[in-house]
């Protein structure tokens, strides 16, 4: 594998206003691998992915990104970073056909180049007979393609992955896996952040977990399960404390009846 | 338009690859932004305008009424005056450029420069901040243009004839450079803003800064002209002093005049070199200064949503109780109330809504009390203060517009899914929240006005022309089509107000002078008060009857 790693964090602190979210991350992932990071809700996930997009330059700590420093050379890492965000945020007014040429424009990508790239993509994800339907219209898993499409157009070298699998159908939920897979193997990078345990035990190559800003686990979910032999889920819970959810389940049943 | 557009930054992109923009990254964010825009229903003229979901024939209706109106205004003034009269008239063409544009800018478009939206989509990709910032002033600055041209066509055209092409052309220039002037000025202060407040608070003091800002604006529009004298100024030509280098429409004038005339003594190129270089050196100011941490700014709004929640439960629980008691006193059933206390909570803390209605509401007061400080015969006869109290109505008709707006209209599914019989509770209900909450202390304000200034025997013309107003209101949202509250989306382009209420001011001028007549018939005014209280009680049965058939849904 490649000696130097692709992303570096070395005691990455970041803070809204007064409140702390990262805590000091510290974090190395070399080329080809597949890395699921997962945490609770609010445990700082989104803001590390944004702090290695050069998105969010005030943070304090060192952050590297294919080599490059994040807070000198954004724009030139983002060159060669792809990100799918959650909650698919796209201009839905579009065609697929135009978004993703207005998405390779910003890449400067020649025109006609994205053109025969999106067409092929958007075959592939058996979206051709909507390519040029407005995007106002489509379920949340044709929107999905289209966002990951959007994501991988340019070829990034890092993939920043973020609830990538959300709406898709179980057909498409393969694919993309098998996708992923197939990417990392190229050499390239995957940075794979989702609540969904059991695909990302099966996914991942390397199981980062993070709570209230601070990494808790990371390994390979087999170096994680040797700790405590169960499942990711079951460790999940365990490590950010929140067990006992039974009970909760029951008295939640409880108060409904009232 | 789009291709015009684009074929005119084809032409202008070495100015763009020299303030250190990507060109082809600013050409595509604008050609999108423009798609888009085009592809949005616009609604500018509310229900009167029939919605064309595909083209932009309802901005191009707005721009027809501003070429009419901007065209009596420059017969008017340019028409006739000689030309060395012509530095006032000029003056105030020019004040109504910016003014127009200014508020343009503030209620329309505000959200086009602050919009974070792009944060998902544009900020991942490798787009500069300068690149980024200059994409949105392109953007802006097109819809400004097109304005500030139907609103100056006339003018060209007379200025043309008169005086010849040339001083035709300057001042089509020179009405462009105020559109830039304008945005760089709004610029200035959001930037100058966003570097001075917390980020946290970001969004909220920017919030009330733009309902100042408009309130200003349009105040000054009012002001300048009274400030600088009456109608004799306009016969006479006018003696310059220092303090008219610092208003930039006598900068526009000076620079239109030196060519008329011509002159270009010390103080017309003053003048002429402020028209010409202020504009430029702003561009040049902001991009060298400015920008470089725009999309960071940008990006930090909306992390005020990480931040520590804001207590405003504990706060409010005294406004709560307060505002429910009002809810119990108003409303007739569970839903109505329901909707009142929710339309209630959801206006005091929308900013948007506030940024649309605030403003409107601050010009009235700003008009009325303006005018009524006029001299001459039409402030002082008994028709003014009707005219006040008619005139302010229409800008509360702004917020019962805005009521069916919001950014989280997507969550308007709950109307679908809740067993609702009667959709009717639930829109009365928010339209009487909104009737207490802001038409009613509106009209309290102007009303004491009114009394005080007019005598407290016109008590019976206030209480008419209040329940009056609420007959208008009320025929307003029974004859616009009908949508739940907060269930629709906003668009950048979706509202130009100014439009819409020129065709709601013809209809209250129509009622107005029905009052006015019943003011000539001795008890005239008593008389027809129960019958408007009646008309108006009518109405809210009506309304309040609402089936899911006349709904629309989106």
């Amino acid at each position: 594998m490649n000696p130097t790693p692709v992303i570096q964090l070395q005691n990455l602190q970041k803070s809204y206003g007064s409140s702390l979210v990262l805590k000091g991350i510290n974090l190395s992932v070399s080329a080809g691998q597949v890395v699921g990071y997962i945490g609770p809700n609010g445990a700082g996930k989104s803001t590390t992915i944004k702090i290695l997009m050069g998105m969010l330059p005030d943070y304090a700590g060192e952050a590297t990104v294919l080599g490059m420093d994040v807070k000198t050379n954004a724009l030139a890492i983002k060159r060669r970073v792809g990100y799918v965000p959650e909650n698919a945020a796209l201009y839905d007014t579009l065609t697929p056909m135009e978004y993703l040429q207005f998405i390779g424009q910003l890449y400067e990508l020649d025109p006609a180049h994205i053109e025969r790239k999106a067409l092929d993509l958007l075959r592939l994800f058996q979206l051709s007979d909507h390519a040029n339907a407005r995007m106002t219209t489509f379920s949340k898993g044709m929107r999905q393609k289209v966002l990951l499409i959007s994501g991988l157009l340019h070829n990034p070298d890092v993939i920043f992955l973020d609830e990538p699998l959300s709406g898709l159908d179980a057909n498409a939920v393969v694919l993309v896996k098998e996708i992923i897979r197939q990417l990392a193997n190229d050499g390239k990078t995957i940075f794979y952040s989702s609540h969904l345990m059991d695909v990302v035990e099966k996914i991942s190559d390397r199981i980062i977990i993070i709570n209230q800003g601070q990494v808790i686990a990371d390994g390979t979910f087999a170096e994680l399960q040797h700790q405590r032999p169960e499942s990711l889920e079951q460790l999940f819970s365990q490590l950010t404390g929140n067990e006992g959810q039974t009970g909760v389940a029951e008295e939640f049943i409880h108060t409904l009846k009232n | 338009m789009i291709t015009i557009i684009l074929w005119i930054l084809d032409r202008l992109k070495p100015l763009f690859e020299a303030l250190g923009a990507d060109y082809g990254q600013l050409r595509a964010i604008v050609q999108v932004k423009l798609t888009m825009d085009s592809r949005r229903s616009f609604v500018s003229l509310g229900r009167y305008g029939k919605q064309s979901g595909e083209s932009n024939t309802n901005f191009i209706r707005i721009l027809a009424i501003y070429a009419i109106i901007g065209g009596l205004i420059s017969f008017a003034m340019l028409g006739i005056a000689p030309k060395e009269n012509l530095f006032l008239p000029l003056t105030l063409q020019f004040s109504y450029i910016m003014a127009l544009c200014a508020m343009t800018l503030i209620s329309d478009f505000s959200s086009v420069i602050l919009d974070s939206s792009d944060n998902q989509i544009i900020l991942p990709r490798p787009v500069s901040s300068r690149t980024l910032w200059l994409a949105r002033v392109v953007h802006i600055t097109s819809y400004l243009f097109a304005i500030t041209l139907s609103l100056t066509v006339v003018s060209i055209f007379i200025l043309a004839s008169r005086f010849g092409a040339a001083s035709g052309l300057l001042f089509l220039l020179l009405s462009l450079l105020s559109a830039i002037l304008m945005v760089f000025l709004t610029n200035i202060f959001y930037l100058v803003l966003m570097k001075f407040t917390s980020e946290e608070k970001l969004r909220e003091v920017i919030n009330y800064f733009q309902i100042v800002m408009a309130i200003l604006f349009y105040g000054s529009y009012q002001v300048l002209p009274r400030l600088i004298g009456s109608e004799r100024m306009l016969q006479e030509p006018l003696a310059h002093q220092s303090w008219h280098y610092l208003i930039p429409p006598m900068w526009m004038a000076g620079a239109t005049e030196s060519f008329i005339q011509p002159v270009f003594d010390q103080t017309h190129l003053i003048f002429l070199a402020l028209a010409l270089l202020t504009p430029f050196t702003g561009l040049w100011f902001m991009n060298r200064f400015l920008t470089t941490d725009f999309t960071q700014k940008i990006s930090s709004i909306d992390q005020d949503g990480q931040t520590t929640p804001t207590p405003i439960a504990t706060t409010s629980t005294n406004r709560q109780s307060w505002m429910e008691q009002l809810a119990d006193w108003f409303t007739n059933d569970s839903l109505e109330r329901a909707a009142f206390a929710f339309t209630w909570r959801i206006t005091s803390r929308d900013r948007k809504f506030k940024l649309k209605t605030y403003p409107q509401l601050g010009f009235g007061l700003a008009y009325v009390i303006a005018i009524s400080f006029q001299s001459g015969s039409f402030s002082s006869g008994s028709f003014f203060y009707l005219f006040a109290l008619y005139f302010g109505g229409i800008y509360v008709m702004v917020a019962q517009y805005q009521l069916r707006v919001s950014d989280n209209y997507r969550a308007s599914w709950v109307y679908g899914s809740a067993p609702i019989q009667e959709p009717g509770s639930i829109l009365s209900g928010s339209l009487k929240a909104i009737i207490i909450k802001l038409l009613v202390p509106f009209y309290t304000l102007l009303s004491s006005y009114v009394l005080f200034r007019y005598g407290l025997d016109k008590i019976s013309d206030v209480l008419l022309a209040f329940s009056n107003s609420l007959v208008m209101l009320l025929s307003a949202a029974l004859l616009s089509t009908r949508s739940m509250p907060f269930s629709i989306e906003q668009d950048a382009m979706k509202q130009n107000n100014t439009a819409r209420g020129l065709l709601i001011s013809l209809v209250l001028a129509l009622v107005g002078f029905s009052h006015y007549g019943l003011t000539r018939i001795p008890f005239g005014v008593w008389i027809a008060l129960p019958f408007s209280i009646i008309l108006c009680w009518y109405l809210l049965q009506q309304y309040k009857k609402t089936g899911w058939e006349s709904v629309e849904m989106s």
